[in-house]
């Protein structure tokens, strides 16, 4: 479950994530949502740290053997025999190859992208039209109640889930939405009443 | 940076408002443009079919010059390309901050230039209805495409290169594409939702939208960069006198910036003057723009000469006999690229007054591109009039097919263009309103001045 709050101004969406931090929630539940991109720390602070990056070499590694097979490979299946040149030709290889490569490279860092931000949603999330118009989002996940469902393979249970959690996920709710209101917010939006 | 880019006073909806004013409901002169561009693209089209149902004798092609206009569309279309996706990937990887408002305008250029340009050794074929021999099947007499062929070289780049430029467009597009959604209903929402795909704009979207980004720029440039190098080799590869130089795919890339930049000028300034969007791109952005440019003449020109100087130098017969060919029948072209290219703009650009002038700036960007066509034709025509055998020595000129389809195709980009801007962004708002989130005015000794806060 999602807990939104939509603040006019950085520094009470500041405020508010750090009433939130002191009152037990960690950083990992809380996020913005922004029109704009923010340093890393001004609002709130998130991995830095991607795989996707990973998935576009390995796309530009099957682009080289696409391209090469479809240059080098074709050329041996359906030779074309011309004077004493070879069959496999170096110079069409190398650039079909390298194109190849180039392209899915390109293609799999936008596919990469899309995975690692888990878009697109099949599910709607919480969201206000106003972040568009400069007005900051900052939002909270809560779990069930003692329950460590958000935890990575690699994370802690106390690193991914704060003291609050062992209350149940209405007072965690609610325990939010007073904060946000008491930091500024001009709107909460809840994920279960959208 | 001293000087500020945007006026400070604006909040977030009215910056919203006029970057998005691109997206408002048509006037009654942008559908008479677009009726205008529409009509001369059916021209071009009429002339097209022309060709196809009669046979390519209807155009200016005859031995000796087998690649006439048509090859000069391609290679200035794909030139014109280059710089687009080129310009905004350095700038990004550079982050240089009055990159900004210039992003859209660029990779727009280069995903419509690149299709007008890949669509002209389609029509160049002759029997352009067996355009499917360049695309790698099985065929029922067990052949396959023959990848030695230059032509099959240019099919893989260009086609990487279209989809790599689209895809870049959409990236930067991403978060604004989001904003449209937010603004906007009916079928445009429709759309606008699809596209951003979901996007909402958290911190985590964010670090990894700036990693793909840079990522995105990085292996683009090199793309860019082998696309019009190929285009060169499909003359330097050959043994035609003035062909096969191994300047030429430097020459031909530094030709290509060129010309990209300049065209880039140009669409800002129309940009600017129709949307009303003076406060984004200011006379800044064409003195940055102006610098740039005045590097690129000056390397054009560095390469230039160096061509002609190993050619009188060297004086080999059938090498010289081209470029004298040249310098006589097409003197008025010559000087006329010369001094479009080279002299117009490393003159003019020198002054910081007149890179900040939009009306001399017009000027110097459209009149190298008129000068980058002329080099193409210089390039190609020439070359083939006067190959080695003089008993087969001709010349060329283009008919009214040849010439219809180059403006059906100046129209078409145009009409590509216009139909854009009216559904999608124009200036990058959320690149612009990123700038304006981290400014802030600081007290620096006795003055006071803007700063923008930056976090490694």
């Amino acid at each position: 479950m999602e807990v939104l709050g939509i603040f006019s101004d950085k520094e009470s969406a500041g405020v508010a994530v750090e009433h939130l931090i002191k009152e037990g929630f960690v950083e990992r539940q809380i996020t913005s949502l922004t029109s704009v991109a923010y340093p890393d720390g001004v609002l709130v602070r998130t991995e830095q740290r991607t795989w996707f990056r990973w998935f576009t070499l390995a796309c530009g590694i099957a682009g080289a053997g696409a391209g090469f097979l479809l240059a080098a490979g074709t050329a041996w299946l359906y030779p074309v025999k011309t004077g004493d040149k070879p069959i496999i030709a170096f110079y069409p290889t190398g650039i079909v190859t390298y194109e190849l490569t180039m392209l899915f490279a390109l293609a799999g860092t936008i596919i990469g992208m899309f995975l690692e931000m888990g878009l697109p949603s099949l599910r709607k999330r919480v969201y206000d039209p106003l972040i568009a118009e400069g007005y900051i989002g900052i939002s909270v996940s809560i779990h069930s109640g003692g329950v460590a469902v958000a935890c990575e393979a690699d994370v802690s249970p106390r690193e991914c889930i704060g003291t609050v959690a062992a209350l149940p996920s209405d007072e965690q709710v609610s325990r939010a939405e007073e904060l946000m209101k008491a930091a500024g917010a001009v709107r909460i939006i809840a994920e279960d009443r959208i | 940076m001293s000087e500020p880019t945007l006026p400070a006073a604006k909040n977030s909806s009215q910056l919203n408002d006029e970057m998005l004013s691109s997206l408002r409901t048509p006037t009654w002169s942008w559908y008479a443009l677009a009726l205008f561009l529409g009509a001369v693209v059916a021209w071009g089209l009429y002339a097209f079919g022309y060709m196809l149902t009669t046979d390519m004798s209807c155009t200016g092609l005859n031995r000796p010059v087998m690649w006439g206009v048509y090859i000069v569309n391609f290679v200035f279309w794909i030139g014109l390309s280059h710089s687009g996706t080129m310009v905004s990937a350095i700038l990004r990887l550079s982050r240089a901050n009055w990159r900004r408002p210039i992003l859209r305008a660029a990779e727009a250029m280069t995903v419509f230039t690149v299709a007008v340009g890949g669509l002209f050794p389609l029509i160049h074929l002759g029997r352009n209805w067996v355009f499917f021999y360049l695309i790698p099947y099985p065929n029922q007499r067990g052949l396959w495409p023959n990848f030695r062929s230059a032509l099959l070289w240019d099919a893989t780049a260009i086609f990487t290169y279209i989809i790599g430029s689209s895809l870049f467009l959409y990236l930067g597009m991403l978060p604004d594409l989001a904003v449209a959604r937010d603004r906007s209903s009916g079928w445009r929402f429709k759309l606008y939702s699809v596209l951003a795909m979901g996007w909402r704009g958290t911190a985590r979207e964010w670090a990894i939208f700036h990693q793909a980004s840079t990522l995105m720029a990085a292996l683009i440039i090199p793309v860019a960069v082998s696309v019009h190098s190929i285009v060169a080799w499909d003359f330097a590869v050959t043994v035609i006198p003035g062909w096969h130089s191994t300047i030429f795919p430097p020459y031909f890339v530094i030709g290509a910036i060129h010309s990209g930049i300049a065209a880039v000028i140009t669409l800002m300034i129309i940009i600017r003057r129709v949307f009303h969007l003076e406060d984004y791109l200011t006379p800044l952005h064409f003195d940055n723009m102006g610098k740039l440019l005045l590097v690129i003449a000056l390397l054009w020109s560095y390469a230039y000469f160096v061509e002609v100087q190993t050619t009188w130098y060297a004086h080999e017969p059938i090498e010289w006999e081209v470029f004298s060919f040249m310098a006589d029948k097409y003197a008025f072209l010559l000087l006329l690229m010369i001094f479009a290219n080279s002299v117009l703009p490393i003159v003019a650009l020198c002054f910081k007054r007149l890179r900040r002038s939009i009306g001399v700036m017009l000027v110097v960007s459209v009149l190298i591109n008129v000068g980058m066509f002329i080099e193409r034709f210089l390039i190609i025509v020439p070359s083939l009039s006067h190959k080695n055998m003089p008993f087969v020595w001709g010349t060329y000129r283009p008919t009214w097919v040849e010439l219809s389809v180059t403006a059906g195709a100046f129209a078409g980009f145009a009409l590509m263009y216009t139909l854009f801007a009216k559904c999608f962004p124009m200036v990058s708002v959320t690149d612009v309103r990123e700038l304006e989130a981290q400014k802030s005015v600081v007290t620096l000794g006795r003055t006071r001045l803007q700063s923008i806060a930056e976090k490694e």
